[in-house]
């Protein structure tokens, strides 16, 4: 085929520049917006209101789900001014259940958050993503379970409880639910009803701002511990919550076989650097070069300069904002190193930039 | 260099960089929903026109649901090229992170490679606006447009060689695009890539495009494949001339400046919004007129603020005036038929030996006088009599 070589070389090059999938969404969109053939859009069906802050969103999802294991998260992406914004949820509801729901509390200055809690009625379309996540039961189950919560990290517990509910579970689980006073509870009735009709289950509020009468207050300690979880050495410990209960929790159960899950606000993740002075990256695809100081990651100082690079979690999750990095060195705010000076694919919402850089953006 | 504004010096033209980028400040506050619900209508149009389109061309049976068929896919390409492609391709909507208006995943229905594109246009010439040499937009490396060219006999064909261009306009910028790409290239890195590699990406978006306006869709219709054929045909010709007449009015209009490398030494910000301002030139008309040339009638605001949603350019446009004629710079601006008129004066005139071609042109104004006197403080300036007389009292 001296004729046609590119087409007879790459066929599908020709039918994805024909863009099936795009015509395909654009009218199934619009003939019902929660339509697709590449994302997974859910219609909102329910709003319930937990707690004055928090309110749990019942999705139905359109033919693209795949489905969740107990304790997984989704990415979610809402529209916000115009602009596609995308954060992780874990999910609170049964996978059995016929529809899936997300439970959102609202974070201070957080912008998705408040958004969802202020703006999400029933009839609006949220896009998910598929659930990942390691934060999930093992195939044989431990004998002893011990949850530590802290405020909204109880949504993926909630989730595990049910789970264990329907597998007829027969061993012993505790769940000290840190949070700050008793109207903050989330899940309180789901949890009260829990305990009626299991025997295996037993649940403690401690609380952190408001103490009341009949229940503990504090933080986690090890006093904490010991008073509420006598069998602690023989326990499997699942934790969630802000990084500040977790860093306690790691240093106080060493030794036992422990899962964490944190979520991080993007930008939290970023350990404070000071610098001074700047460096240059230079953007290879729109020959602009501009100067970034290096205090954080690249997408937040790119942005800050009015360059959208296309962007996802910001967590380092979703690699949306991959791209080729042909010359210089960048920190990976994920763990802390270091990279080479030569060409990789690096995610700029957890990269720092150490030295000039060369980005294909 | 020839110049119908008044000469500024430094520090009146770093005031004027001030007030601009402060304007740009301003607008670009308030992008948002109202943007993203602009181009996400105007993609609408254009899938639901090209759907429409090529449905009546197909399954027409007499002429005027194929003239309907081919008008409507024109409309389609029109719109696809200028007011959605050309638009995102300088990342102007690129913020709301959504891949179907990035910059970065966007190709267009039109022979020219995209990536290849916003290297000799996002790049190149909105960097070297009408810098002869360097800004290879300006007369397409083949077309005279101003005494700093030499003149060869060779210009004498450029009336003619233009309409070819005109009418093929797509090839034009597609076999642009790759050239430049390889000439800008050092020297010394040209061993990476050869001028065929370059070549290879424009052939195939060639391909591509020749497969399906000229084989698949035709195949589609079976027996009716010549009809087919035409319509598509027409529908690439009309959006050829109507993105070149849009585009040559854009800096080649009798009044537009150009450039040499040596004035551009060392240039401010400031400095470079006041060559784009000089080197462009305006359309004027209605708002559907501005959709469909994608507001490159607005190539003023165009070449100052790229990545700016085009449709701001309406609310800029009036603002951006001002300031000019506070500064005493010439505002270029004028009717579709007259702005396109004096293109033509200036590409016939430039086929001819500068003795004749500035007898065509004619000696111009030098300066123009400022409107309003310099140092007067702003706010005296938009104060009305009947504001002045409650201030007084």
């Amino acid at each position: 085929m001296k004729t046609f070589p590119f087409i007879y070389n790459e066929p599908r090059e020709f039918l994805s520049f024909l863009q099936p999938k795009e015509w395909a969404n654009f009218f199934l969109g619009e003939l019902n917006p929660r339509f697709s053939v590449t994302a997974t859009k859910a219609k909102v069906i329910e709003v319930k209101e937990e707690t004055s802050d928090t309110k749990t969103f019942v999705l139905k999802p359109n033919w693209l789900w795949k489905g969740f294991v107990s304790g997984q998260h989704v990415p979610v992406t809402v529209e916000i001014a115009g602009r596609r914004v995308t954060r992780f949820y874990s999910l609170s509801s049964h996978p059995n259940d016929r529809y899936l729901q997300i439970t959102v509390k609202r974070q201070k200055g957080g912008l998705v958050s408040n958004f969802l809690n202020q703006n999400i009625k029933k009839g609006d379309i949220l896009e998910l993503g598929e659930a990942s996540g390691e934060f999930v039961l093992p195939k044989d189950l431990p004998k002893e379970l011990l949850f530590l919560a802290g405020g909204s990290g109880i949504t993926p517990i909630h989730s595990i409880l049910k789970d264990l509910q329907t597998l007829n579970y027969n061993g012993k689980v505790t769940l000290l639910y840190f949070v700050r006073s008793f109207e903050d509870i989330i899940f309180k009735s789901s949890f009260d009803l829990m305990q009626k009709n299991v025997s295996w289950l037993t649940v403690h509020y401690v609380f952190s701002d408001t103490p009341k009468e009949g229940y503990a207050s504090g933080f986690l300690t090890k006093e904490i511990l010991e008073k509420y979880v006598p069998n602690l050495k023989s326990s499997s410990v699942y934790v969630c919550g802000p990084s500040p209960m977790q860093t306690k929790a790691l240093s106080l159960l060493e030794g036992l076989p422990i899962k964490s899950e944190l979520f991080l606000l993007p930008g939290q993740n970023v350990t404070k650097v000071k610098k001074e002075g700047t460096v240059d990256v230079f953007l290879t695809l729109s020959h602009k070069t501009i100067q970034v100081k290096g205090e954080r990651s690249l997408l937040e100082e790119l942005e800050e300069q009015g360059i959208y690079p296309q962007s996802g979690c910001r967590m380092g999750i979703c690699h949306t904002c991959v791209c080729k990095k042909q010359t210089g060195s960048i920190t990976d705010l994920s763990n802390g190193e270091t990279s080479q000076l030569g060409e990789e694919n690096i995610q700029i919402c957890v990269s720092r930039a150490e030295s000039n850089l060369e980005l294909e953006l | 260099m020839r110049t119908i504004s008044k000469k500024l010096n430094k520090e009146e033209i770093e005031a004027f960089g001030k007030e601009v980028d402060s304007l740009r400040e301003e607008v670009m506050a308030k992008v948002g929903k109202e943007d993203a619900d602009h181009i996400r209508f105007i993609y609408k149009t254009y899938r639901y026109t090209e759907v429409l389109g090529r449905g009546l061309i197909h399954f027409s049976f007499e002429p005027i649901s194929f003239i309907a068929g081919t008008l409507l896919l024109s409309i389609s390409k029109i719109i696809n090229n200028m007011e959605l492609g050309h638009n995102v391709l300088h990342g102007q909507y690129d913020w709301m992170n959504d891949p179907r208006f990035n910059s970065r995943t966007f190709e267009w229905d039109i022979v020219c490679n995209a990536h290849q594109w916003k290297f000799y246009h996002n790049y190149m010439h909105h960097t070297y606006t009408n810098v002869l040499n360097k800004d290879h937009d300006y007369g397409y490396n083949f077309t005279r447009l101003t005494e700093a060219q030499k003149w060869k006999p060779v210009h004498l064909t450029q009336p003619f060689t233009n309409m070819f261009l005109a009418m093929n306009f797509q090839w034009g910028i597609g076999a642009h695009g790759y050239r430049v790409e390889y000439l800008e290239t050092p020297k010394k890195l040209r061993k990476k890539k050869t001028l065929k590699d370059y070549k290879a990406l424009f052939f195939k978006k060639i391909e591509l495009q020749l497969l399906k306006d000229y084989i698949l869709f035709p195949a589609l219709a079976g027996l009716n494949f010549p009809k087919v054929i035409l319509g598509n045909m027409l529908a690439n010709l009309i959006r050829n001339l109507w993105t070149y007449a849009v585009i040559f009015c854009g800096h080649f209009t009798e009044n537009a400046e150009s450039f040499t490398t040596d004035e551009i030494v060392g240039e401010t910000k400031a400095q470079w919004y006041l060559r784009q301002l000089k080197g462009s030139s305006n359309l004027d008309g209605n708002n559907l007129f501005y959709t469909m040339t994608g507001h490159l009638s607005h190539q003023i605001e165009h070449h100052m603020f790229p990545d700016m949603p085009a449709k701001r350019y309406r609310e800029v446009a009036p603002r951006l005036k001002e300031i000019c004629a506070k500064y005493g710079q010439h505002y270029n601006t004028g009717s579709f038929v007259k702005q396109f008129a004096s293109v033509w004066k200036r590409i016939i005139a430039y086929s001819f030996p500068d003795h004749i071609a500035t007898k065509v042109m004619g000696k111009r104004k030098k300066y123009l006088e400022p409107t309003v006197v310099l140092n007067q403080p702003s706010f005296q300036v938009s104060l009305s009599t009947e504001e002045k007389a409650v201030t007084l009292t």
